[in-house]
């Protein structure tokens, strides 16, 4: 019986309107949209340009009032937490469970993600915004720009801005994000050592999660991410992007962001 | 499969620790309590169960299970292993829309609320215990706590937990999730679809404590219906059988450092 009761559920979720609204196949619009991918899901895609801060605008703003991304509305159902949102995906809808069978595995692809979400990722992220996001929106009219910023509706993400744009980050801040992308990343490398996958021997929303945060790792920490310190991470990493999903998710980038993925392509050992 | 042995290693029934206390309870679990002091860093000691994931924990200090030798920590996601792994009436909302709307409060609330409950607590209750105690032999114990960050936390309760400026900070960041609550509870009498779940028990434990931390975020003026649910929980007899547990006579002033706040945004 619950069998056929999620069977018909899943048939009823195929058929709803399905949109998903996110930026670059990257950090947090990249999990919903490889998972997705994986599951063998089409949607409607709706590209906001995060730096021209099209997530603060009142049409998006209607859709989420928090002003954040990614966002999916499924029916008259909105989701906006990209995590959970991703836990959805693998339960609504057919194509290959991306969570494991076991309920131990799947509290270990939980514990993972949020390490990754709360503590790597917003390492990771300030350094990322303050040589990339901050300096690209600095190209704009400084009026035009508090304006945007005052349209921000949640305070953390306005004093997120104000930092990435005014550069407004201090030594201190910046170096405590280095020694923490650098501490992760050890800890990561290990936990590779001996895990197949994130969350243990299968392939999991946990590796889509890592590989949204880590698959440009070893271009932007070539001294803490390469084939000599951390082999494990760099051959997980290449065994995503080897997927047929990650191909198609990255193909949707539309700058050198996304780009940056083509640097985990195995190259055939030079002959001779 | 379901673990065959649980043990739930705790300290009083309050915060973090009443969450699994909780839950275990609904389900009508046997399990062996494991009870021990954070405050008195037995968590430490040579032979307590441990693994990366319990080491790192982004929750500081906090309850751990053990179930068939493994050891889960990190308590919004020990829920959601209660729930999926122990029988017992179900704990986790049937549609997949409830379930996100679960997963997604208890990421917003761990990351607020973990932190804000937790630094309002530990400045009313857990520095003045500390204050109390020998100055040179605390910092000794806690320049053992690895991570640094983990240490740190226990330094900022030392150093400067009751600072005036700064605990009118966190408070202002309540208004924030207790609104999103209240305002969630006028939709329906639960926060994640039409049956209780481990969204209001990891909520519950969270909230409970700001009715005296932080009176004037939450009171009969502000946030009647979030008071109204505290209430309906507080009545669960899982709920009394979890607090009932406690061996002070006043879990409600048991606290340790919590979830670090957003360092940035």
């Amino acid at each position: 019986m619950e069998t056929v009761a999620v069977g018909l559920r899943r048939h009823q979720a195929r058929h709803e309107m399905l949109r998903l609204y996110h930026w670059e196949p990257n950090a947090n619009s990249g999990k919903p949209m490889l998972a997705l991918a994986e599951k063998g899901v089409s949607y409607e895609s709706h590209y906001l340009d995060l730096l021209k801060f099209d997530q603060h605008q009142p049409a998006y703003l209607a859709i989420n009032p928090d002003g954040t991304i990614p966002a999916m509305v499924h029916g008259d159902r909105v989701l906006t937490e990209s995590t959970p949102m991703m836990e959805y995906i693998d339960e609504a809808f057919d194509g290959p469970p991306l969570k494991p069978p076991s309920a131990l595995e799947r509290w270990r692809m939980r514990w993972w993600m949020r390490f990754f979400d709360a503590y790597f990722g917003p390492s990771l992220s300030m350094i990322g915004w303050s040589v990339f996001v901050g300096p690209a929106a600095r190209q704009r009219d400084p009026e035009e720009l508090h304006a945007a910023i005052n349209r921000i509706p949640l305070e953390a993400r306005r004093i997120a801005w104000r930092k990435a744009i005014f550069n407004e980050f201090s030594a201190a801040e910046l170096d405590e994000s280095r020694r923490r992308v650098i501490w992760a990343t050890g800890i990561l490398e290990s936990h590779l050592t001996t895990h197949e996958w994130i969350a243990g021997s299968t392939y999991s929303l946990g590796d889509i999660n890592g590989f949204n945060l880590g698959y440009a790792l070893p271009l932007s920490q070539p001294a803490v991410c390469n084939d000599e310190r951390t082999p494990h991470i760099m051959e997980w990493l290449r065994r995503i992007f080897e997927r047929p999903a990650t191909r198609q998710t990255w193909a949707k980038g539309r700058t050198g962001l996304a780009a940056r993925v083509s640097m985990l392509e195995r190259h055939a050992p030079a002959a001779g | 499969m379901n673990p065959a042995v649980l043990e739930l290693y705790h300290w009083e029934p309050n915060g973090f620790f009443l969450k699994p206390l909780i839950a275990l309870e609904e389900k009508g679990a046997s399990f062996t309590s494991r009870w021990f002091d954070p405050t008195r860093f037995e968590q430490l000691d040579a032979g307590f169960p441990s693994n990366v994931e319990l080491r790192l924990t982004l929750e500081r200090e906090g309850p751990l299970l053990v179930a068939d030798g493994e050891v889960i920590s990190s308590t919004f996601f020990m829920l959601e292993y209660i729930a999926e792994a122990v029988p017992g009436p179900a704990l986790m909302p049937e549609a997949a829309y409830d379930r996100y709307r679960a997963r997604a409060w208890g990421q917003f609330l761990g990351l607020t609320l973990g932190s804000t409950t937790s630094a309002l607590g530990c400045a009313r209750y857990l520095a003045p215990d500390l204050a109390r105690r020998d100055g040179a032999g605390l910092r000794a114990q806690v320049e053992r706590i690895e991570p640094m960050e983990r240490r740190a936390a226990w330094l900022a309760v030392i150093d400067g937990g009751s600072d005036e400026t700064a605990l009118a900070a966190l408070r202002e960041r309540l208004s924030l999730p207790v609104g999103r609550l209240e305002a969630s509870l006028a939709q329906g009498p639960w926060l994640a679809g039409p049956q209780y779940s481990i969204a209001d028990i990891d909520a519950y434990a969270l909230v409970d404590p700001l009715r005296e931390l932080a009176p004037e975020a939450l009171n009969s003026a502000h946030t009647p219906r979030l008071l109204a649910w505290l209430t309906r929980i507080a009545e669960r007899p899982a709920v009394r059988a979890a607090r009932a547990r406690s061996r002070s006579g006043h879990p409600e002033r048991a606290f340790v450092p919590g979830v670090e706040p957003a360092r940035w945004g």
